[in-house]
């Protein structure tokens, strides 16, 4: 079964005074993995389990590729969902498990035992497939739960922050399988998840959500560096907010005059925002700020240094460049961009 | 969550309800009942309360039951708490004997008791809180065992001894409070259980609250009924209040 | 991981044992001390006299005695009505705990077990006054059914009869089922009904393959504790008959009381042990049960 392309219309849901969702609105072509990025109660998850069908939209409709699902009931809608942490049925084995969905569509036991073993070879659980959820480990069910929501070739999949419950190496290799997977099969994928460095890692596009609104869909690439929004500016990577004052669409930092994009109506006094990795630190005898901390990472330093004004401003460089930066030392702070995001104050 | 009108929940609840109020409510009509007058009053419940043995009664299971519930914590709490520290091999044993007394109907447990006790123990009104606290015990035992396993004792402890507490400081400061809600939950069972006691108590021929009222209905019938109506509701009722004062917690939440 | 702290120099074998024996286990001792002077010391007793003839000589005769009249019928009764009561009260128990659980706010939960624990707890006099009260020869529910043409006393029924026990043992029984049941119900997790959706079952599809299996063996636990209790119910029995029915409980209270003397005098010890193995029988694959089904149960 191939896979098809998601959309949600104008989608509203309201939970007794909260509005989960507002006139939301998304599309997820056929072979994406799309991953839906936000802080709790952001909406993301009420969105995915109104595709899902666990929760019926007040208003909107969702279609899969052309057919318009918004009334299917949720075992009718062909989807493969792994659930954050819990949801293998304790009372089947590991492979009746992976089989569970070919079971309910009649599948002969022997055919669906088959597909159970090789999805669960897929993700290198062939070996368990006799066990049953207690005896394995938090990755291994999570593994045993993407095989089960893949092992009826469903069109969409979906993922409900399935790594959030899982240690922090186990989540990185994880997640790097659950990319693979989807690109092998080409399944139309709908990821989310509250760990920006998870949804920038794998997904073609991230979908940042505030409090119900979708407020921007881009690749990775354009929303970290060209942010719509103050929220998704911080939301995603770490952003220095500067004040600064716009004179003929231009503002002075540390000296130099940079060209100041607008995304309305920002004038007068500003905050500019400028990533880290834009702002170089040289040690110098009177500098324009000092040094308050350095916290060595490896191959890079992330710097931070307070100005004469008071604003903290952070600073990521190699730790080659920066190895005579200590605390209290006097630096030159400098902007490597010619152009800097502006947002009001 | 839904809103909606819940029809099969409130059919439970109406049956249960009829089920459980008719008996209790039929009984309560009884015992407001004034032959003599005719017509209804609380002549009965005031009957009750003026006679001297009420209190007299009242007291001792009150006392013999606070004694069951300090014999239980002062025994229990330690030494779970030094099972769950400790890692030690009888634990499981301990756990397994916890749960023995439930296996042994109490009948024959009167039976063993009488024929068992040396004379000065069987004299001793005192022997009936230790064996309360064996018919509470499992009971017991399970509510502090699932409270000591969902705190990070280890953890507790060792900050408590490094900041220079001793066993018993840690114990009453630092480990009873966090584990609150288990041992309020303990003290009630085990409260409950020992004022309520009957079957053990009369075989053993002594008498509290609960024979007490067996004895009364020999006399005075409605009296002893507007007794046992006391004796049912008001506990009834402040456990029911303190349940819905009490916040919420979220270990029953569903997401 | 590190092993535990061994204090420095090793002590001989012998002392060794001791210590680590003292160490293991002396915190345990006032609990264990306790448990066992007042509670397996008289059971351990009760088994041995009731070996005892009167001539304190080894004898099977009192367990010989119990298997006969009046304690075989004592026996059978008490049996079946532990099995009848905890029948009657399972399902409808288990549907309540159901419904309570599952859909009820968190006030109600909390409110109705702690009616059920109070419920459960009811027996005796007080109980039989409220059945007095309303299905009794003058009791008001009886008056209702009356006036709808339907006289339960038209027959041969009491509340002191086999049935009557049986339907006042409902009152306790139900509440029993409720607070033993209910955390299987809790256990269920959401998660389960929604992947199981989710996968293409229906409702009905998840209770087959999912819940009622999952729920199956606590079910059955439940049921095995309820006959426990049922069985050796003795207050409410007492409160109840007038020595008419046999019931095991009754028969030891009697001998227990010297109202009724056995020319074995350690009779009352054996039907004593025979209630416990029959309460054993009940209460292990209970405590077994429970304990595998601790393992999916855990939240």
């Amino acid at each position: 079964m191939s896979s098809k392309s998601l959309t949600l219309r104008n989608i509203s849901k309201r939970f007794g005074n909260v509005t989960a969702l507002d006139n939301f609105n998304l599309e997820v072509g056929v072979g994406e993995l799309v991953a839906l990025l936000g802080p709790s109660g952001c909406g993301k998850t009420t969105a995915l389990r109104v595709v899902a069908g666990l929760e019926h939209q007040d208003a909107g409709s969702v279609s899969v590729g052309d057919r318009d699902i918004s009334q299917t009931p949720a075992h009718k809608r062909n989807m493969g969902m792994v659930f954050q942490a819990y949801s293998l049925f304790p009372n089947l084995t590991v492979e009746e498990n992976v089989a569970f969905g070919l079971q309910m569509r009649k599948v002969s036991k022997h055919v669906r035992l088959k597909k159970a073993h090789e999805l669960l070879d897929l993700v290198g659980l062939d070996s368990q497939s006799k066990r049953f959820t207690h005896q394995l480990s938090g990755g291994q069910q999570q593994r045993v739960a993407l095989a089960r929501a893949l092992a009826f070739e469903p069109e969409i999949l979906l993922l409900d922050e399935p790594l959030s419950a899982l240690d922090a190496q186990v989540r990185v290799n994880l997640r790097e399988e659950i990319r693979r997977l989807q690109l092998s099969l080409g399944t139309t994928t709908l990821f989310v998840t509250h760990d920006q460095e998870e949804a920038m890692a794998i997904s073609d596009r991230v979908g940042v959500m505030n409090n119900g609104v979708l407020e921007q869909i881009d690749t990775p690439d354009a929303l970290y560096n060209k942010p719509a929004s103050s929220f998704v500016a911080s939301f995603v990577g770490t952003m220095n907010r500067i004040p600064a004052h716009i004179t003929d669409g231009m503002v002075e930092i540390f000296g130099s005059k940079i060209v100041a994009l607008k995304r309305g109506n920002e004038s007068g006094e500003v905050l500019a925002l400028i990533r880290p990795e834009s702002i170089a630190v040289a040690a110098t005898t009177q500098g324009n700020a000092k040094v308050l901390t350095r916290s060595f990472m490896g191959a890079s330093s992330n710097i931070i240094c307070q100005t004469a004004d008071g604003t903290i401003v952070q600073s990521l460089m190699t730790s080659a460049s920066t190895g005579d930066l200590l605390p209290g030392s006097s630096v030159q702070l400098r902007v490597l961009s010619s152009e800097v995001l502006v947002a009001n104050v | 969550m839904k809103r909606k009108f819940d029809l099969p929940l409130t059919i439970t609840l109406a049956v249960l309800a009829l089920f459980v109020f008719i008996p209790m409510l039929s009984a309560f009509e009884f015992s407001i009942r004034t032959p003599v007058k005719g017509g209804y009053g609380w002549d009965q419940y005031l009957w009750a309360i003026r006679e001297e043995e009420f209190f007299y009664y009242i007291i001792r299971s009150g006392w013999l039951a606070a004694l069951t519930v300090v014999i239980t914590l002062i025994v229990l709490v330690p030494t779970m708490t030094w099972l769950h520290l400790s890692k030690s091999t009888i634990r499981p044993f301990v756990d397994g004997i916890s749960l023995l007394p439930l296996v042994i109907p109490v009948v024959a447990f009167a039976v063993g008791a009488q024929i068992s006790f040396p004379e000065f123990v069987q004299d001793t009104v005192l022997e009936l809180p230790f064996l309360y606290f064996v018919l509470a015990l499992p009971y017991a035992y399970r509510t502090l065992d699932i409270g000591l396993n969902s705190i990070p004792l280890k953890t507790l402890t060792e900050a408590a001894r490094s900041a220079g507490a001793n066993w018993w400081r840690t114990i009453i400061t630092v480990i009873i409070p966090v584990i609150k809600s288990a041992v309020v939950g303990t003290v009630a069972i085990t409260f409950a259980l020992s004022l309520g006691e009957y079957t053990l108590t009369v075989l053993l021929h002594w008498d509290t609250f609960p024979t007490w009222v067996t004895f009364v209905a020999q006399e005075n019938i409605l009296g002893a009924i507007a007794i046992s109506m006391m004796s049912l509701i008001i506990p009834f009722l402040v456990l029911t209040a303190l349940t819905l004062i009490a916040p919420e917690r979220s270990t029953q939440g569903r997401k | 991981m590190t092993p535990n702290v061994i204090e420095g120099g090793a002590p001989s074998r012998g002392r060794a044992s001791l210590t680590s024996f003292l160490k293991n286990v002396a915190p345990a001792l006032p609990l264990l001390a306790i448990i066992g002077f007042f509670f397996l010391f008289p059971i351990f007793r009760l088994i041995y006299v009731s070996f005892m003839s009167n001539e304190n000589t080894f004898t099977l005769d009192n367990f010989r005695t119990t298997m006969q009249e009046p304690y075989r019928s004592g026996f059978f009764n008490s049996i079946k009505i532990g099995l009848f009561s905890a029948a009657i009260a399972a399902l409808p128990g288990a549907v309540a705990a159901y419904f309570i659980e599952s859909r009820g706010p968190v006030k109600l939960r909390r409110t109705i077990s702690v009616m059920s624990g109070v419920l459960a707890n009811t027996g005796g006099v007080p109980l039989a006054f409220m059945f007095y009260a309303a299905l009794g020869i003058q009791g008001q529910l009886t008056k209702v059914l009356k006036f709808f043409g339907w006289d339960i006393y038209a027959g041969r029924f009491s509340l002191g009869t086999f049935l009557g026990l049986l339907i006042v043992y409902l009152y306790f029984q139900l509440p029993l089922m409720i607070i033993v049941f209910s955390p299987a119900i809790v256990a269920l997790r959401r998660e389960w009904a929604e992947a199981a959706r989710n996968l293409g079952a229906s409702q009905l599809n998840y209770w087959i393959k999912i819940g009622i299996p999952l729920l199956f063996p606590s079910f059955i636990a439940s049921f095995l504790l309820l006959f426990a209790s049922g069985f050796s119910a003795y207050a409410t029995a007492n409160a109840l008959t007038i020595g008419d029915i046999a019931l095991t409980p009754l028969q030891i209270g009697g001998l227990l009381d010297g109202n009724v003397s056995a020319s074995q005098i350690n009779l009352g010890k054996a039907l004593g042990v025979v209630m416990i193995v029959i309460s054993a029988f009940a209460v292990i694959p209970y405590l077994a049960i429970q304990r595998r089904s601790a393992r999916w149960q855990k939240r």
